[in-house]
């Protein structure tokens, strides 16, 4: 009987040791691993990757403070692509493979952005894309696990057609079938993706395209482009770049007397405001950008309560981390596409689907309905469903037309959310004015 | 279109332009091939090194451009002398896929160096050299500098190769190695300062080049594979050759991209490599 006893309590005392290592374990794993890829290096560094890389770990930051999701922490793994494709996918596998983290997160770059979201997705993990804009990473490719937020190229291309559409008469004095548009552009996914939505709806607006020429973003001459950008005399140049094409573009088009009525950039490089002013000066002003808006730009009222006391805290938190002055939209993207996935994608997955597994986390993201006004950057969040063409990408992002004026970003189009009317054409005391 | 008009002289003109600033680029780098006979794969990082010197000297010290055009050019010349002192010369007598991964490795370590300690950003000099304008042909001013300090560059260099007793030695010991130390000539010595020139001619690309681009740590990228193009073209250690290659390689870029899309310039131009590789595999000018 005494034996029996002791056998008991040795069996007793050995399933307590172990509930009790089970607790442990348990309360170790409390954390999801989440591997968050950027170019931290290279030239997209500069170009808005790293201030996208800043705003998504401001996010991660301000989730943890609050303890994390759900009571799981949140414990990022960053990585640096160093701007170039092999090392980012190399690095999402590292990630996947060896760190076993539950989800990829960021990417700046739509070359990368392209064949990772495939990689990822044809392994069934989940890949939440922050920055990275091409309508192709989506387009026809029935993803089932990558979700983007974020606005997608096409309607980058669509939003400053628009814009010249409704300014064309009234400022441009010409009707828009007169007016003659050139489309230059880097030849990756991102660049080719806003150029073709551009094609599309200026074709469909009546102007006349009359130059749509690509380049690489590495090209050591944009002369000859110059040149026939001279020769095509266009009023209008939509452009799509990184840096530091955009800046050698620039440069070659003042050395050899380019001239327009507006310069519309998409993103990336554009959006850099402060970098560019920094290099070029009063030159700089007046330059249009097409970009998913920064937040700070936006009237708080218009937003859903508390989010304007929000963008003021990554506001503060950005100026304190990277000690810049002006806080670029790719702040915003990174912060925001990273909230919305915090606060609204995974609580859902773990509270309803029991976890934060890729196919949890695929059923929260689909069943997302935020409206418009819902987040910082004013658009809503509903994905395209499963089956959709553009299945995964948000169908309810925007982006805006923003013109620097006077050393500030104006929100120029949408008319309904305008900050300042649009110079156009740009001033004759701008270097490139073509009155 | 029509075919002949202003606007392809103009491109034929800065294709020319273009050519000086390849030909610049090539120069230092076949002085030292045609000397030591060693490929510095991280000749662009010198020069990335040397655009940084001159915005420290002129932007953040506050010299006066010209003195921190100089300094650039020392910078990237003591840098020369440094490579070959401690990472080439050890490996002289190794396998060329030995020294190529050698100076490689140079390549990137000088990437991250510059990435640390310049950061990401790009930068700039500020500076804005007038338009030079001919009836409707418009000229970069700075590009029109580049090509003719790269004419003054060859110049200068076939004159002090030819008509000096160094250069006669730095000639003479890139004739034949082994025969030399026994005539008194001390190799190393010719090697470090074949190092030091090739580097200084590094340093005055980068001089040019800040007028006309960015700077940031990967700016090597943009020129380090079309230079090894042009060097190869021509003939590996052949200047001559390398200058001639330059231009062609330039008229390509600047007219073929005139005439169809700027991407099959460069397309055009690397099927002309090609060719030329199946043709004269030793390049232009160069010896079998």
């Amino acid at each position: 009987m005494q034996i029996k006893l002791r056998h008991c309590m040795r069996i007793g005392i050995a399933a307590l040791a172990l509930a009790g290592m089970a607790t442990m374990a348990q309360a170790q794993s409390k954390e999801i691993k989440i591997g968050v890829i950027f170019d931290y290096t290279g030239p997209f560094a500069a170009g808005g990757s790293q201030a996208a890389a800043i705003g998504t770990k401001i996010a991660i930051d301000m989730i943890n403070e609050k303890g994390g999701v759900e009571g799981f922490k949140i414990k990022p793994i960053y990585a640096d692509a160093q701007s170039k494709a092999e090392i980012a996918i190399n690095e999402a596998t590292r990630l996947l493979e060896q760190e076993k983290v539950d989800l990829i997160m960021g990417v700046y770059s739509s070359a990368h952005c392209v064949p990772l979201a495939q990689k990822v997705d044809a392994a069934k993990k989940f890949m939440w894309a922050n920055v990275c804009v091409a309508s192709s990473v989506f387009k026809g490719k029935n993803l089932t696990h990558v979700f983007r937020a974020q606005v997608h190229s096409d309607q980058f291309g669509e939003a400053s057609c628009s814009f010249l559409n409704e300014h064309a008469k009234a400022r441009l004095k010409k009707d828009p079938k007169d007016l003659k548009v050139a489309i230059i552009h880097e030849d990756g996914p991102y660049g080719s993706g806003v150029a073709s939505g551009n094609e599309a709806v200026c074709k469909k607006y009546g102007m006349q395209v009359v130059l749509k020429e690509g380049y690489a973003a590495t090209s050591p001459d944009l002369s000859s482009l110059v040149t026939k950008l001279r020769r095509a005399r266009a009023d209008v140049i939509l452009h799509t770049g990184y840096n530091p094409d955009i800046t050698l573009f620039w440069r070659q088009a003042r050395e050899q007397g380019l001239k327009w009525a507006a310069l519309i950039g998409h993103g990336a490089g554009y959006g850099q405001f402060d970098k560019l002013s920094a290099a070029f000066g009063k030159e700089a002003e007046y330059i249009y950008n097409v970009d998913p808006v920064a937040a700070q730009l936006l009237d708080p009222k218009t937003l859903k309560p508390g989010l304007g006391d929000l963008t003021q805290e990554m506001v503060k938190r950005y100026k304190a981390e990277s000690k810049a002055t002006v806080v670029p939209p790719h702040t915003s993207m990174g912060f925001n596409q990273s909230w919305i996935f915090f606060t609204d994608v995974l609580p859902r997955a773990i509270k309803k689907y029991g976890g934060y597994d890729p196919e949890a986390l695929r059923k929260a993201s689909l069943e997302t309905d935020i409206p418009v006004g819902g987040t910082i950057q004013g658009y809503g969040v509903k994905f395209f469903p499963p089956g959709n063409e553009m299945a995964g990408q948000n169908e309810r992002s925007s982006p805006v037309v923003m013109q620097y004026q006077g050393g500030h970003t104006k929100i120029v189009w949408p008319t309904a959310i305008k900050t300042a009317d649009p110079l156009l054409p740009i001033p004759k005391s701008s270097a490139y004015s073509n009155q | 279109m029509q075919v002949f008009d202003i606007f392809l002289l103009e491109a034929v003109v800065n294709g020319i332009l273009l050519g000086g600033i390849l030909a610049l680029l090539a120069l230092g780098l076949n002085l030292v091939f045609g000397v030591i006979d060693v490929v510095w794969i991280c000749y662009a990082e010198l020069i990335m090194l040397g655009m940084y010197a001159v915005y420290y000297g002129h932007n953040v010290f506050g010299w006066p451009l010209w003195l921190a055009l100089v300094f650039g050019v020392a910078v990237v010349a003591v840098l020369g002398a440094l490579l070959h002192q401690f990472v080439i010369r050890p490996v002289l007598a190794a396998e060329p896929i030995n020294q190529l991964l050698v100076t490689g490795g140079v390549l990137f370590f000088l990437q991250a160096v510059a990435t640390l300690a310049f950061g990401i950003e790009f930068k700039n000099i500020g500076i804005r050299l007038p338009q030079l304008s001919v009836g409707e042909m418009y000229l970069s001013v700075a590009r029109l500098i580049a090509f003719l300090v790269a004419l003054a560059g060859m110049i200068g260099m076939y004159l002090f190769l030819t008509r000096s007793y160094l250069g006669t030695a730095i000639r003479a010991i890139s004739q034949d190695r082994a025969i030399m130390p026994l005539m008194g000539v001390n190799p190393n010595r010719i090697f470090l300062i074949t190092s030091a020139l090739g580097g200084g001619l590094a340093g005055l690309a980068a001089c040019l080049l800040v007028l006309q681009y960015d700077i940031h740590p990967a700016i090597g990228l943009t020129f380090g594979p079309i230079t090894f193009m042009v060097c190869v073209m021509g003939g590996l250690g052949n200047m001559i050759g390398g200058f001639i290659a330059a231009f062609i390689f330039a008229q390509f870029i600047s007219v073929g991209g005139f005439f169809l899309h700027i991407e099959w310039g460069y397309v055009i131009a690397f099927v002309f490599f090609i060719g030329m590789m199946f043709w004269r595999p030793q390049g232009i000018l160069g010896s079998k």
